[in-house]
């Protein structure tokens, strides 16, 4: 599905990424986790697309394709998803208006049929039940005047609504109470499936208690220093970070 | 002043005077304007209010046509008022071409015993003119220039809409005015509402013939609007001229009270200039100037606004808005005058901008002037592009770069159309005003 290797990346022609190498096979789920500062938001925004993020080696393939060849909305397109850390407010733009515009690209790229406006409100209407949104909160502009857990919820519900097969969760957790953080959590379980990989990229291990991931990294001075299963993140959490750069730099 | 103004080439004043003979009552009135005109003069660069819009420029090539008067009743191409009509909205039509009524595209005009009508200025020129006289007094207000003195003496026609105490309009009011290439129109409307009348006014601006949007052609248009204490009036004023016009518009706003919201689209002109003035003269008035000014090419629209504040515990809110592409120019100044007696004034004012292109230019310029100790006065100026973020959060939802800047402009534009109460104003606008940014948002079908 992703295939990630040696990837160095700069911001602003300072070094972030150090040479990553990361491999996520269909059904995945996969944790990042890492001390602040490590380069887990720079590698979100390089899988996404993000001006202003520099490639400076590497490559990172897709489905077999070259991904860092696609512009943002052929990510998307192609079924790349990217939860925002910080979910963009856009006033005027309604969340229904800019899902169905999202969801109907996506379709005319996959040589399907656009879906008409009874249709699409169907989808809407089932899926907003899974993070448990008000469908009329939809017709509200995007992620204007929404309280934190709020965005949170609608990032997996776009999530829902496209259905992508590679879905990057940049700390999706971050500011959410212990019940919207379990409302996001029972969502995104909902959403695991055997074709969709998911990785999850967090400063906690919280979120790792609700969303089970089968790989977890630790990312830090922008290179992945380990790797284990969902035991690492336990044992990061009583420990904190720092054992694991001593004994990288050992 | 006077530097900053220059006289008009002299043989024009005598032809003004000439022509006047041949159009519609009111003559004392015209002479005192036509004699005001050499002597008003024309704003030059130099002055304040016209640092960058040159309008002796502009206008030179105008002057040998300032007072030709347009030609009988003119033939138009049929379907030409199709793109200019306002579908849901049942209205009382008047079109007018090059200034001159057009009966046959126009609804009869309304007329009752009580004082009501709704139809062409010209027939009431000869019934005694208490308007006129008020205008009169105006006329040599220092915010005046010449060309408001060309039109006080040449304005061949124009709206009139007069509702008498305690009436509502029962329809909204729209008046065509259509410019044919290579002609000059003076028109002169005239909105007044008694005691708590209402009216809903649409002025609508466009060049005649699809064919004549590569011509030019100069529009001066003047209206003017009384309302009395309790009165209600929606204004909607659409510019939408082709790319080579030249279109001048006051609106002049006197307010014994009442309530006046202005929504002022200017999309169209090679160059427009539009002043709204309102003097807000009674306690308890209130007054919303909202706008919208899209230019692109070498488009050049200056916005002008000033607000008197003449008594105590009245209030202004003003809201203007502009979309800046191309090599364009867009120019807004919003002034608001707080006078001594105007105690408890409140007031604010705001005004964004959104440039798309880095040979596109916008002078924005908000002015206080407060002479009352006890008053809330707010403004605030803007000028931006679009946010990278938004467009980057757009494009991993799958928008084109293309659709994600539409549709970001769109949403900024959209913001002075939410204010509009007229639900099929505001969709008539988003296709027709907003069509040239939608066109090539093809996800968005």
């Amino acid at each position: 599905m992703l295939k990630i290797e040696d990837l160095h990346a700069a911001v602003d022609g300072k070094p972030i990424l150090k040479g990553i190498n990361l491999e996520v096979k269909p059904g995945e789920v996969h944790a990042i986790m890492g001390p602040n500062g490590s380069g887990k938001s720079t590698l979100s925004n390089v899988i996404a697309g993000r001006d202003g993020y520099e490639v400076t080696r590497g490559t990172i393939r897709y489905n077999g394709k070259d991904l860092l060849a696609m512009s943002p909305e052929e990510r998307s397109w192609e079924g790349v998803f990217l939860a925002f850390q910080y979910p963009v407010e856009i006033p005027g733009v309604n969340n229904v208006y800019l899902l169905k515009a999202g969801l109907n690209a996506k379709r005319k790229h996959q040589g399907l049929s656009e879906l008409d406006a009874m249709d699409f409100m169907g989808l809407v209407r089932e899926k907003s039940s899974l993070v448990r949104l008000d469908p009329d909160f939809l017709k509200r502009s995007v992620n204007e005047g929404f309280s934190g857990g709020e965005k949170k919820r609608n990032e997996i519900f776009q999530m829902a609504v496209l259905e992508p097969q590679l879905a990057i969760l940049d700390e999706t957790d971050s500011g959410l109470d212990i019940d919207a953080l379990r409302i996001v959590a029972d969502g995104v379980n909902t959403l695991r499936s055997p074709e969709r990989s998911i990785v999850m990229v967090t400063h906690y291990q919280r979120l790792l208690d609700y969303i089970e991931p089968d790989v977890v990294h630790v990312l830090a001075g922008g290179r992945i220093l380990k790797s284990g299963d969902k035991m690492l993140a336990k044992e990061l959490e009583s420990r904190g970070y720092e054992w694991v750069l001593e004994e990288a730099a050992a | 002043m006077s530097m900053a103004m220059q006289v008009p080439p002299e043989d024009v004043a005598p032809e003004i005077l000439a022509a006047i003979s041949n159009l519609p009552g009111a003559s004392a009135y015209r002479q005192a304007c036509a004699g005001y005109f050499a002597q008003a003069g024309i704003p030059t660069t130099r002055h304040e209010d016209w640092k960058y819009t040159d309008l002796p420029r502009a206008l030179a090539p105008w002057w040998p046509k300032l007072s030709t008067p347009a030609a009988g009743e003119a033939m138009l191409d049929a379907g030409v008022l199709d793109a200019l009509l306002v579908d849901g909205l049942d209205v009382h039509r008047l079109v007018f071409v090059d200034g001159c009524f057009h009966a046959g595209l126009s609804d009869a005009p309304l007329r009752a015993d009580t004082g009501l009508y709704v139809g062409p200025i010209a027939p009431l020129l000869d019934v005694p003119p208490t308007w006129l006289e008020l205008d009169a007094a105006e006329a040599q207000a220092p915010l005046y220039h010449g060309m408001n003195a060309a039109n006080g003496a040449l304005f061949t026609d124009g709206l009139a809409v007069h509702v008498p105490d305690g009436q509502a309009l029962p329809r909204p009011v729209q008046a065509i005015c259509l410019s044919r290439s290579g002609q000059v129109a003076h028109l002169r409307h005239h909105i007044r509402l008694g005691a708590g009348a209402r009216a809903t006014v649409i002025e609508q601006y466009a060049s005649a013939h699809a064919a004549d949007r590569q011509d030019g052609a100069l529009d001066n248009a003047m209206s003017q609007v009384a309302l009395a204490e309790g009165a209600d009036l929606t204004h909607y004023r659409l510019q939408q001229h082709g790319p080579h016009h030249l279109h001048l518009g006051r609106v002049q706003v006197t307010q014994q009270g009442g309530r006046y919201a202005s929504h002022a689209v200017n999309l169209g002109s090679h160059l427009c200039r539009l002043d709204i003035v309102a003097g807000l003269r009674q306690e308890g008035a209130s007054c919303e100037l909202n706008g919208l000014y899209m230019t692109d090419g070498r488009q050049h629209t200056d916005c002008h606004t000033h607000v008197d504040h003449h008594a105590p515990s009245c209030s202004s809110r003003e809201f203007f808005k502009g979309v800046i592409d191309g090599r364009s120019h867009a120019v807004f100044n919003g002034k608001i005058v707080v006078h001594a007696e105007a105690q408890k004034t409140d007031s604010a004012q705001s005004n964004a901008n959104l440039v798309l292109s880095r040979q596109a230019e916008i002078d924005t310029k908000p002015e206080l002037e407060i002479y009352a100790d006890d008053v809330k006065c707010a403004h605030g100026a803007t000028v931006g592009q679009l946010d990278a973020n938004q467009l980057f959060y757009l494009r991993s939802r799958g928008f084109t770069e293309p659709a994600a800047r539409q549709t970001l402009t769109v949403a900024f534009a959209d913001e002075v159309l939410a204010r509009m109460p007229d639900a099929p104003v505001r969709t008539y606008l988003e296709r027709v005003g907003l069509s040239r940014l939608a066109a090539a948002t093809e996800v968005l079908a």
